[in-house]
């Protein structure tokens, strides 16, 4: 198993120096430069203090100097300089940061506490009510955008009891209270899209476990139903949940933008946005980083996780 | 009939009546404490207003810093006539405007304890106007431009500035008192004010964080005795439209509808009826740049034939809801002090009948070569942001009604202005909103040649000429006509055809009170001193 990690890890950092060659140089294939925006749109272009600005930020350098300086500041734990704030990018990047875990983190445990149950009842269920019921939910959370369905849940709060989620950021070492409210509805709005994938890959892998000939003769052995489905069937069904789990996750860490936008929640997704239109490069950078971490990290947990899952899985044996 | 003393009485009963209910309502004293939470047009990029040219800073770090002389929060149009003293008590011209002289306050010191001195000040304008003998230099200097008359700043003593001018101009008080002059501390290096706030205003910076929000509260040592009323002042950044309208009606903004259009502002009065809506003019305007240096737009019937063809009448109704008025380059009267007169206003291209002005726009494209056989191609650029698609797409439409083959092109903010500053495009739709109401900011910055910002490349040898007259005119009306000889050549020309004046609107709950608005300029109105909240 350990050697089995090792190799993984070792991957994974093969995997993240691919990472930061295709992000380093794509920003840089996007027209227009930092230099440009900040003297241009000032309206005032002084071509000396121009190249002297350049100078200052490095981007006059060559290409693959720049990235070599970018590696070697990452490699000592110094995340450069924001080209636009003209402050430490870690100062930028580290309150943002648990903003998004938290967000992504109440999504997925709601997605996963929604998702999971409702999934197994819709496949013990199958073609009767309540399976018609949870398919409908599921459809209905498939289709509707999380954005939109929180600005919904935003205007129906307001327009009935006139509150909504604070619109500045509460930490939950400030006001535990305060946060939870902050995040709930819009983790809820994120977690019902992702719980109703979580149901359907759930009731499709129950469905086909539950036809097995061991869960039959389990149930010919006369073992009670909770037992037979909530431990024999659904561990032989979690392959696929655990899959599509950490696919989420991972999803859910860049891909909030949009719901960060609507809840005003200041997030490394929606200022990422905002740091690509400005060319803030080495924002941009570091921020994608930590996103390609966080998936390739996510990836190596589901594979772990599998072993957990399924016995017959061994980790590091031909 | 006789009347009786009794009868009389009880006849002026009705009258007294009237006579009270019509009677102003007694002012209220105004209350100190609260925090006023308002929302901002958008983040600002620095705290620092001397190196930015967005309003976003000038809007948010306003409430920390002082100028020399500043415009007066109560009256509606900014002009030299509503110029109050900030850190100068006290001013006069001198030998004819070449030397203005300014006293200043003596009781000032600086949120960081440090006593405020005339050293400061020449340390702030000769940073600005990029004196070769100043202290620091300005990393990037937007308004550089506003001081070149400026031939040196000299501070005799600790409470005298003298601003030498290398001739006449009495607009520089103008430039003195907008949002983007405020006096620095010459004792805090330079590069700390992107992020932090040394000033000398009424309110302390609090925290900032980046792309999230400014908080200041109340300086207690503020020079103005009695103010501030409000304990703070905090600008959260809410960057969706939707979400910014649901935190007003919802009671966590107490203000909001910068950069909001009427439906916006409408929007939010119907969810919550008691809110206040307050319209007033600005001075941002829709222009289009048409590039002469670049086929077909080589030809001056092509480029009267695309003024022609943009039906002001139909941007106003459309784009615009409604809300904006017609004007030339300078801000429209009543409410912009420079502007043409109405009776010529109604006269300029694109505001006559439609469907004659159409007929003229395709009989000089048909005399350029262009027709329903050859149609002329067209690509309108603009930015890609709301507020300037849904104008640039009428345009598209509008263009199209005279048999050319126009198409939109979005622009991203980011390579914008480079674009516009390579004239690297046919015709756009801009916005252009000048810091203050007066024909010195605005000529030089956008119609004189070879200033950056000239973004249609216009240029004239004799519109210069007299540009530099109107700015060291002492008469008034002598001045007025002189811009206004200057306005209508350039829109007889089609320099950069003004659509319309766009409308801004204040939305705010009734409990803010003495919210200052101006109406010729959104730019310096955010000091907040006086304003409180009755609750």
């Amino acid at each position: 198993m350990r050697g089995y990690v090792t190799k993984r890890l070792l991957i994974a950092a093969v995997t993240l120096v691919g990472m930061s060659m295709v992000i380093f140089f794509l920003m840089r294939l996007a027209p227009g430069n930092i230099v440009d925006i900040l003297f241009e749109s000032a309206g005032y272009v002084d071509q000396a203090d121009k190249k002297q600005l350049e100078r200052e930020l490095g981007v006059d350098r060559p290409l693959v100097v720049q990235y070599a300086r970018w590696v070697g500041e990452v490699a000592t734990g110094d995340l450069g300089k924001s080209y636009r704030y003209d402050m430490p990018a870690w100062k930028i990047i580290k309150p943002r940061l648990p903003v998004t875990l938290e967000l992504a983190g109440l999504a997925l445990l709601f997605s996963i506490v929604l998702g999971v149950p409702f999934g197994v009842l819709s496949a013990v269920h199958q073609d009767r009510p309540l399976d018609y019921v949870l398919r409908v939910l599921s459809l209905a959370g498939l289709s509707m955008p999380a954005f939109w369905l929180g600005m919904v849940v935003i205007l129906v709060f307001v327009r009935s009891v006139g509150w909504m989620p604070s619109v500045t950021y509460v930490s939950p070492f400030v006001d535990l209270k305060a946060n939870l409210w902050q995040f709930v509805v819009p983790a809820l709005a994120v977690g019902y899209r992702s719980s109703a994938l979580i149901m359907r890959i759930t009731r499709s892998a129950m469905l086909e476990v539950l036809r097995e000939d061991y869960i039959r003769t389990a149930w010919a052995k006369g073992q009670r139903r909770t037992l037979v489905v909530w431990r024999h069937a659904l561990k032989n069904a979690s392959l696929p949940v655990i899959t599509v789990i950490g696919i989420e996750f991972a999803f859910l860490i860049g891909g909030l933008v949009v719901t960060e936008t609507v809840f005003n929640l200041p997030g490394v997704a929606r200022y990422l946005v905002d740091a690509i239109q400005l060319r803030d490069y080495p924002v941009v950078q570091n921020l994608t980083m930590f996103i390609a971490v966080v998936v390739v990290l996510a990836n190596l947990a589901v594979d772990l996780l599998y072993a957990w899952a399924d016995p017959r899985i061994k980790y590091g044996k031909a | 009939m006789t009347l009786t003393r009794r009868s009389v009485r009880f006849a002026s009963l009705p009258l007294l009546l009237v006579l009270l209910l019509t009677l102003p309502a007694p002012a209220q004293a105004p209350k100190s404490g609260g925090v006023l939470t308002i929302h901002p047009l958008t983040a600002p990029p620095s705290l620092s207003p001397h190196e930015e040219s967005t309003i976003a800073t000038v809007q948010q770090v306003s409430a920390c810093y002082s100028n020399l002389v500043y415009f007066d929060p109560g009256k509606k149009q900014e002009s030299l006539d509503t110029i109050i003293p900030e850190l100068a008590e006290k001013w006069s011209w001198q030998d004819n405007y070449r030397n203005l002289v300014l006293l200043l306050r003596k009781d000032v010191k600086w949120h960081d304890g440090k006593p405020f001195t005339s050293r400061d000040v020449k340390y702030t304008f000769d940073a600005v106007r990029g004196a070769t003998d100043a202290d620091v230099k300005l990393r990037i200097n937007p308004r550089k431009l506003w001081y070149e008359n400026v031939e040196a700043i000299e501070a005799p003593d600790p409470h005298t500035v003298v601003f030498r001018l290398k001739r006449p101009q009495p607009s520089l008080l103008l430039l003195l008192a907008s949002g983007y002059s405020p006096i620095y501390p010459a004792h805090v290096p330079l590069a700390d004010l992107k992020t932090t706030c040394v000033g000398t205003g009424p309110y302390k910076l609090k925290e900032y964080r980046p792309g999230e929000f400014v908080e200041y509260v109340r300086n207690p040592d503020y020079f103005v005795k009695g103010r501030p009323y409000l304990d703070g002042v905090k600008w959260v950044y809410i960057k969706d439209r939707s979400t910014q309208i649901a935190a007003l009606q919802a009671g966590q903004l107490d203000v909001a509808g910068s950069g909001w259009n009427k439906a916006n502002a409408e929007t939010a009065k119907k969810g919550k009826p008691e809110l206040v809506v307050v319209e007033n003019d600005s001075n941002v305007n829709d222009n289009v740049l048409v590039n002469a240096k670049r086929a077909p737009l080589t030809d001056p019937r092509v480029r009267r034939a695309v003024n022609l063809a943009l039906d002001r009448k139909a941007y106003l109704v459309g784009p615009r809801l409604g809300a904006a008025t017609f004007g030339g380059a300078m801000q429209p009267r009543p409410s912009g002090v420079w502007g043409l007169p109405a009776a010529e206003v109604a006269t300029l291209p694109g505001m006559g009948d439609p469907a004659k002005q159409k007929a003229e726009a395709k009989r000089l494209l048909a005399e350029a070569g262009f027709g329903p056989n050859h149609p002329m191609k067209l690509t309108v650029s603009t930015r890609a942001l709301a507020i300037y698609v849904d104008t640039a797409s009428w345009m598209v439409d509008q263009l199209r009604q005279v048999g050319i083959d126009a198409v939109l092109e979005q622009i991203e903010t980011g390579v914008w202005h480079p674009k516009m500053t390579r004239l690297d495009f046919q015709v756009a739709l801009n916005l252009t909103g000048t810091a203050v109401d007066d024909p010195d900011a605005m000529f030089f910055e956008n119609y004189r040649c070879g200033s950056q910002r000239n973004f249609s490349g216009y240029c004239s040898e004799e519109i210069d000429r007299l540009m530099v007259e109107q700015s060291q005119t002492l008469d008034r009306a002598k001045r007025v006509k002189l811009v206004n000889e200057i306005d209508r050549k350039l829109q007889t020309e089609g320099a950069r055809p003004i659509l319309g004046w766009a409308k801004q609107y204040a939305v705010y709950w009734p409990r803010v009170k003495a919210f200052p608005q101006h109406e010729n300029s959104i730019f310096n109105t955010s000091r907040y001193q006086d304003v409180w909240l009755d609750k």
